[in-house]
C-alpha cells in the first residue's frame, strides 16, 4: 500500500510538473523508469507536445486504469507480451501504424521483425512496440563453478546439492523446466508433460537449499550460506545488486532459451491523439534513451545493444501459461513431498 | 452501559450508540470476516473465476487429498514443540523474575518484550543469519574447533523453523507464565516449608500445578501464533520446511484459488479455537476452586 502511495504521490508530482504549458497532452501510463523527466523534457522542447505520465506499481493496476475508464483515460501504457493480450481481447488498444515509427527500423535486430516475438501482433496488427525487456538467467559463484555453465541443467548437478537456489513460482519453474527437457512450447503443456516436468522438479529438490522470492531475500541467504548456483528471476538488476557487494558471480542464458518478459508500448483504444502517441514512441527508441534506460534499470533496451542479451541468445517471451492454478498446485505438491 | 450511568430524559439514544459503538468493531471487522470466509469455502473455481454455488469439494479435497493431510499433522506437530519448547524456557524466566523485587523485575520484564517491537521480518532475517551455513553460530562453533565443517543441522529445514519461531515466541509465553506465578499467594509456600517441605518439593507440588493455567494457557497462546505463522517457514524452511500456513498462502497469491484458501482457514481456525479452549480450560476448572 505505501509503495503504492508513494509511486501515486510520484505520479502527481510528475504530473503537476509536467503539465505547464500547451494545448496538446499525451496521457502515458507506465512503468518507473521508462518515461524519466528528463525524456519527458526533450520530448515536449522537440515536439511541443505535453505529457502527463502516470506511474504504475502492477499489472493488475494497469488493467484496472485501462479497462476502468474503457481506454479513455490514457493515450498510451506499457505492458508486457503476455498482459497484452487480454488488452487485445477486449478491444482496449488499437493497432500501430509502423510507418509512422521510423526508429522501429533501427531497432536490435532480434526486435524489428515483429511478427516474429510471440504476443505483439494478432492477424498481421502490431499492438505493441517492445521497449525493454530482461531474461531469466543463471547465477553462478565463479569461485565454485569453474567452467560457465550453459545450460540450467547444471542445476541438477548432484555436485552442486544444497547450493542451489531455487525461485518460489509454480509458472516459472514448470517453464524453465520444460525449456530444459527440450519441451517445444513451455506455456502450453500436455498432462504428460505436466507428468514429466514435475518428476524433474522433484528431483531438483535435493540440490536445492532454499526457495526464495525477492532478490534481496536471495543476496542474504548467498552471503550467509555456501550458494553456488542461483535461478535468477530478476536477471541483470539481481547480478549487479550481488556484483555491487563484491560477490563473485556472473550470468549466462542458458542455451536452450532463457524465459523473458518484455514491454511494449501500446497505444489504447481511447487515444486522443494518434500522432502524438506515434511521436511518443518513436522518440523514446532512440539508441541514446536506449542506453541510459538501461544504464540506469539495469534492464534491457530494443534500440542500443546492453549487456542483457547478445544477439545470439535465445530468448523466449514469457506468454500466460495454460492453468495457473494447476501449476500451482502441483508446485505445492513438490515442495510438500518429503 | 448500566441504567445508573445512562443520563434519563432527552439522550437515550446515547446508550444504544455506545453499545452499538461496542459491537460494530467486533461484529463488522471480526465475525463478519469470518463468516465470509465460511462461506467462501463452499465456493469453487473454474478457469481463475469463483463460482459461487455451494459445494463441500474443497473440504473433500482436504481430507482425501495425500498432500494436505500429512502437511497439515506435521505442522501441527511442530507448533506443539515450538510451543512445549516455548514454555520450557520460558518457565525459568517467569520464575527468576517472580523472585525480583521492585524495579529489577518490572525493568527486566520491559527488556523481555522489547523485541516484540521489532519487525517480524527483520528478527527473521537476524536468526537467519546467524544459522546460515556460514552465519554466525556455524563460524563461531568453527573457530572453537567444535565442529570441522559447517553444519547443516538448523540450515533451512524444519529444524530451523522450529528454532526460529520458538525464539521469536518466548516473550509471548513469558508473560502469562509470570502473571499465574505472581499470582500464587506467598503464604501457601510458607505453608508448605512450614509443614516440612524442601524448596523442591514445594516447586513442584506448590508452584507448579498453581502455575498450570498460566502455562497452559502460554501453551496455546504460542502454539496459535506458531500455527498461523506463513512467513518463518518460507524464509528459513528452505526446501523441506513447508507447513500449512504456506499452503493457505499459496491459495491467495499465486493459486488464486479463494475457495480453497478459506476452507484451509476455516480448518485451521477449528484447530486454533480448539487450542485456545483446550488452553482456557484448566484456567476455568481452577477458578471454580478458587
Amino acid at each position: 500500500m505505501s509503495l503504492k502511495a508513494i509511486l501515486g504521490a510520484t505520479a502527481l508530482a510528475a504530473g503537476l510538473w509536467v503539465s505547464a504549458a500547451s494545448a496538446e497532452t499525451l496521457r502515458v501510463l507506465a512503468w518507473e523508469g521508462y518515461a524519466d523527466p528528463d525524456w519527458v523534457k526533450d520530448f515536449t522542447k522537440q515536439t511541443g507536445i505535453d505529457v502527463d505520465v502516470v506511474f504504475v506499481g502492477s499489472d493488475d493496476e494497469i488493467w484496472a486504469k485501462i479497462k476502468g475508464s474503457e481506454g479513455k483515460d490514457f493515450d498510451v501504457m506499457a505492458v508486457n507480451t503476455a498482459q497484452l493480450q487480454r488488452y487485445i481481447d477486449a478491444d482496449l488498444v488499437k493497432p500501430w501504424d509502423l510507418s509512422k515509427i521510423p526508429n522501429q527500423k533501427q531497432v536490435l535486430p532480434r526486435f524489428q521483425d515483429l511478427s516474429k516475438i510471440t504476443g505483439v501482433t494478432r492477424d498481421g496488427k502490431a499492438y505493441g512496440i517492445p521497449f525493454c525487456f530482461d531474461s531469466i538467467g543463471l547465477i553462478y559463484d565463479t569461485d565454485k563453478v569453474k567452467t560457465a555453465p550453459t545450460s540450467m541443467s547444471v542445476l541438477w548437478d548432484p555436485q552442486y546439492a544444497g547450493k542451489v537456489l531455487a525461485y518460489d513460482n509454480g509458472e516459472h519453474n514448470f517453464s524453465f523446466t520444460a525449456l530444459t527437457l527440450g519441451i517445444e512450447n513451455p506455456f502450453q503443456l500436455s498432462s504428460d508433460q505436466f507428468a514429466t516436468v514435475k518428476a524433474k522438479l522433484l528431483e531438483l529438490k535435493p540440490n536445492v537449499l532454499s526457495f526464495y522470492t525477492t532478490a534481496d531475500e536471495a543476496l542474504q541467504i548467498y552471503q550467509n550460506n555456501d550458494v553456488a548456483l542461483i535461478w535468477a528471476n530478476y536477471g541483470q538488476q539481481q547480478l549487479k545488486a550481488m556484483q555491487k557487494v563484491g560477490a563473485h558471480v556472473a550470468y549466462i542464458a542458458p542455451k536452450e532459451g532463457s524465459l523473458s518478459w518484455l514491454d511494449n508500448w501500446a497505444m489504447t483504444s481511447g487515444v486522443k491523439d494518434e500522432a502524438a502517441a506515434e511521436k511518443w514512441v518513436n522518440f523514446l527508441l532512440d539508441k541514446k534513451i536506449g542506453a541510459q534506460l538501461s544504464e540506469r534499470t539495469g534492464f534491457g533496451n530494443t534500440a542500443a545493444a546492453s549487456s542483457n542479451a547478445n544477439d545470439n541468445d535465445k530468448l523466449v517471451w514469457l506468454e500466460s501459461v495454460e492453468d495457473p492454478l494447476k501449476r500451482s498446485d502441483l508446485w505445492n505438491e513438490i515442495k510438500a513431498s518429503q | 452501559m448500566s441504567e445508573s450511568i445512562a443520563p434519563a430524559g432527552p439522550n437515550r439514544l446515547t446508550p444504544w450508540l455506545a453499545s452499538f459503538a461496542a459491537f460494530v468493531v467486533p461484529f463488522g471487522f471480526v465475525l463478519a470476516p469470518m463468516a465470509l470466509f465460511l462461506v467462501y469455502s463452499f465456493f469453487s473455481v473454474d478457469h481463475g473465476s469463483i463460482v459461487f454455488s455451494p459445494t463441500l469439494s474443497n473440504y473433500i479435497r482436504f481430507f482425501t487429498d495425500p498432500v494436505f493431510l500429512p502437511i497439515f499433522w506435521r505442522t501441527c506437530l511442530l507448533c506443539f514443540t515450538v510451543a512445549l519448547l516455548c514454555v520450557l524456557f520460558a518457565f525459568p524466566v517467569a520464575y527468576f523474575l517472580t523472585t525480583l523485587r521492585g524495579r529489577s523485575r518490572y525493568m527486566l520484564l520491559v527488556l523481555l518484550l522489547v523485541p516484540l517491537l521489532m519487525s517480524y521480518v527483520i528478527k527473521i532475517y537476524a536468526v537467519r543469519s546467524i544459522l546460515g551455513g556460514n552465519g554466525m553460530l556455524n563460524r563461531a562453533l568453527l573457530a572453537t574447533g567444535l565442529i570441522d565443517k559447517p553444519s547443516m543441522l538448523f540450515v533451512f529445514n524444519l529444524n530451523a523453523v522450529l528454532l526460529t519461531l520458538t525464539v521469536l515466541l518466548i516473550p509471548f509465553a513469558v508473560l502469562p507464565i509470570f502473571l499465574s506465578l505472581e499470582r500464587i499467594p506467598k503464604a501457601l509456600r510458607h505453608a508448605s516449608a512450614d509443614l516440612g517441605a524442601t524448596n523442591a518439593q514445594t516447586f513442584w507440588r506448590v508452584t507448579v500445578p498453581l502455575s498450570l493455567p498460566g502455562t497452559l494457557s502460554a501453551m496455546s497462546f504460542v502454539f496459535v501464533l506458531a500455527i498461523g505463522d506463513f512467513l518463518t517457514p518460507q524464509m528459513v524452511g528452505g526446501q523441506s520446511g513447508f507447513t500449512f500456513g504456506r499452503i493457505i498462502y499459496s491459495q491467495f497469491g499465486t493459486a488464486f484459488n479463494w475457495p480453497f484458501g478459506a476452507a484451509l482457514s476455516v480448518i485451521l481456525a477449528a484447530v486454533v479455537i480448539l487450542a485456545i479452549r483446550l488452553g482456557g480450560r484448566v484456567e476455568s476448572s481452577r477458578g471454580r476452586i478458587q
